[in-house]
């Protein structure tokens, strides 16, 4: 089966940028949300990210609007019932994603693929919601999605060749690298990634060495694009709390035990980009500004 | 004899059915939005009116096909039956090292145009898709492929090489190739038909100045160096491309803009040139109307426009030896007196004059040499359609005979 009509179920953070990845890549898109107002955000969401790009010369105006004219919204969940492909990414939650994909089961044609964006839960759990758990696979982006080149393709205990194959084949058309993956918490990205960000915490909660340098230490010495607490920062530190928690509780293993500074951040509200601070301070466009005083590490001297 | 070409891209399909007798266009017209519900085909029979169809077309089988019942449609066809058609020829963007002229299309010659992908990765998988659509549809054609990269396969070594380790060339086949071939192949033709002259010994520098521009130098027929290189963007400056300039712009750019390899790409591609300098428009019509509201942007890209395609004259004036013909053609080139002129008027130091009356003329084709000029400096509106067909045709007819 060829796909050319995508949904994604959930707009959010995540959600808009799978949509406008896949809008610009020629795929004609619905976006679903419950309520008109998350629509409006939805749309200026996905625009300021097109005008941010404009900006640094990555497309052009006619690009833009093209790539808008791609992606309708709607709150009628009924609207992609002709879709081939339904990815959802709804909150991080398993019974919300459920009820997602035991709808989406209901309303879609028999042949259409249900994807879950979940980074954390059993897509074997998921599937089991649906009457075609063959048909149910993960299709793990990672953010932002327009920029970061891999997708892990998750296949659960039921999930089909052919549905893996229809879905690989998807991911190619996006200029992405598909890795296949087996269903076991964080995958493989999250898995890597979650101990990186939670020991330089660690580092900077002993006093090792201060955010910037941690940063820097990791950016210059391993090549990394940003560096783990910045990265963290731009994740959303309540998102990456509440994944370190998954995965400390699925696996046991202590490099996911939450650092007790992640923790004082998020009860204070400290979230990172999307409130202006976490471990940095940053600007309404989200640029890093200085270090956050607040978190400044007391240095090992003392 | 019935010819179809075909220019196929990503989502759309152009076309033409030629009457090889005399060569008339048949019908032409266009496919739009391949790959969606909402697709779009203009066909326009000579001399009768355009039929706008939107109909859900998917993939480009779908589209030939919906030509082809277009061409034989009660109402609107131009031919009775498919079976008219004698042979299908393709533009294909690039043919890479491998062919220096048009090919009858085979197995192998699928495979060469697949390897050339990464030379031309926006267009040769299109053009792929293109012939394999054709020939789904009417299988037993002989279809013929004519590279856009061709004509320039005849420039020697020290022009196409660049001086970057040589290993480049070898491994990853990094050299000058040069496009709108077809149009300077058919530019330089025409030109020594118009001036009564054959090719041999003639000295012919075209400039194509459409959205995408370049220069060839043509001695005895045969192309001797061009403006664009690997890709299209080297060369003069364009409508959205930078054409030349100092690489290390290039890092210097990505480190202090933070930008990505793709972004810098569309950067140099489709924001600059015309657009990125004056701000307005990397159209020609809009930069010169900016020019007569006093815009100063304006007015700085048009000079610099004009500077470098002097610079470039310059330069093949001395390649060739000395020149015989200056040639205009493609969109700026055919329609822009003000342009002309300008070139014209900078190139007093090789004899050039035109004459002022002659050249304010759009669209044909016509010798606005002026009186004394030692160069004759002619208007040639392009036909690459006309060019596929008939290399499409003498291929093909080889065979019968053969």
């Amino acid at each position: 089966m060829r796909i050319r009509k995508v949904a994604i179920v959930g707009a959010g953070t995540m959600g808009c940028s799978i949509a406008e990845n896949i809008g610009e890549k020629g795929f004609q898109v619905f976006l679903v949300d419950r309520t008109d107002e998350l629509l409006e955000e939805a749309r200026s969401r996905i625009e300021l990210s097109l005008n941010k790009r404009l900006e640094k010369w990555g497309i052009t105006e006619a690009e833009k609007r093209i790539t808008l004219g791609r992606i309708r919204l709607t709150t009628n969940l009924e609207d992609v019932a002709t879709c081939e492909l339904i990815i959802e990414a709804v909150q991080e939650d398993s019974d919300v994603k459920k009820k997602v994909l035991s709808d989406l089961d209901r309303i879609c044609q028999p042949q259409a693929i249900l994807a879950s964006n979940t980074s954390t839960f059993s897509i074997t759990e998921l599937a089991e919601a649906t009457g075609r758990p063959e048909k149910v696979i993960g299709l793990h982006f990672l953010s932002p999605v327009t920029r970061v080149k891999v997708v892990e393709i998750v296949r659960g205990l039921k999930t089909s060749e052919d549905t893996f194959e229809a879905v690989k084949g998807f991911v190619n058309s996006l200029d992405k690298t598909g890795v296949e993956v087996y269903d076991s918490p964080g995958f493989v990205t999250t898995r890597l990634i979650i101990p990186l960000l939670n020991q330089a915490m660690n580092a900077l909660m002993e006093g090792v060495a201060s955010a910037s340098d941690i940063d820097s230490s990791m950016k210059l010495g391993f090549g990394l694009p940003r560096g783990p607490l910045e990265m963290a920062d731009r994740m959303g530190l309540d998102t990456v709390l509440t994944s370190m928690e998954g995965l400390f509780r699925e696996l046991g293993d202590f490099s996911f035990r939450p650092c007790p500074l992640l923790r004082k951040l998020v009860r204070g509200g400290h979230l990172g980009v999307k409130t202006g601070q976490g471990f940095f301070k940053y600007d309404a466009e989200g640029n890093l500004v200085e270090p956050n005083e607040n978190v400044e590490y007391q240095g090992a001297r003392g | 004899m019935k010819v179809f070409v075909l220019n196929c891209g990503s989502s759309s399909v152009k076309y033409q059915l030629f009457n090889m007798e005399d060569e008339s266009v048949m019908a032409k017209g266009l496919v739009e939005r391949i790959g969606s519900d909402d697709a779009i085909l203009t066909h326009t029979p000579t001399g009768r009116d355009s039929v706008k169809r939107t109909a859900s077309i998917l993939d480009h089988t779908t589209a030939i096909g919906q030509v082809l019942e277009m061409l034989v449609h009660p109402e609107h066809g131009v031919i009775k039956d498919i079976s008219e058609i004698r042979a299908v020829g393709h533009r294909v963007l690039h043919g890479g090292p491998t062919f220096t002229e048009s090919v009858l299309i085979n197995d192998e010659v699928k495979k060469a145009i697949r390897d050339c992908i990464p030379l031309g990765p926006l267009h040769n998988p299109a053009n792929l898709m293109g012939i394999l659509a054709a020939e789904s549809n009417i299988s037993g054609v002989p279809q013929v492929a004519v590279f856009d990269t061709a004509f320039h396969q005849t420039m020697p070594k020290h022009a196409f090489l660049y001086a970057l380790p040589y290993v480049l060339y070898e491994r990853h086949k990094v050299r000058r190739y040069g496009f709108h071939g077809t149009s300077h192949r058919y530019i330089a033709r025409r030109t020594a038909e118009l001036l009564g002259r054959p090719s041999e010994g003639l000295r012919i520098i075209s400039c194509h100045l459409g959205n995408g521009a370049s220069i060839a130098a043509v001695k005895d027929g045969k192309c001797i160096d061009t403006s664009m290189g690997l890709t299209p963007l080297e060369g003069l400056m364009m409508g959205t491309r930078s054409g030349d300039l100092d690489p290390a712009i290039i890092f210097y750019v990505m480190k202090h803009e933070k930008l990505s390899i793709e972004e810098m790409d569309s950067l140099l591609n489709k924001h600059s040139g015309l657009l990125g300098v004056s701000g307005i428009s990397g159209d020609m019509r809009e930069i010169e109307a900016g020019i007569e509201s006093g815009d100063e942007r304006a007015k700085v890209a048009f000079d610099m426009y004009i500077y470098r395609i002097c610079k470039y004259i310059g330069a093949y004036s001395v390649a060739l030896d000395g020149v015989d013909a200056i040639v205009f053609t493609a969109g700026i080139g055919e329609n822009s007196p003000l342009l002309r002129q300008r070139v014209c008027d900078a190139l007093g130091s090789l004899g050039v004059k035109i004459d002022a009356e002659k050249n304010d003329s759009k669209g044909k084709e016509i010798d606005i040499t002026g009186e004394g000029s030692k160069v004759k400096v002619l208007v040639v509106p392009t036909n690459e359609e006309l060019v596929i067909a008939r290399d499409t045709m003498e291929i093909v007819s080889g065979l019968n005979n053969g």
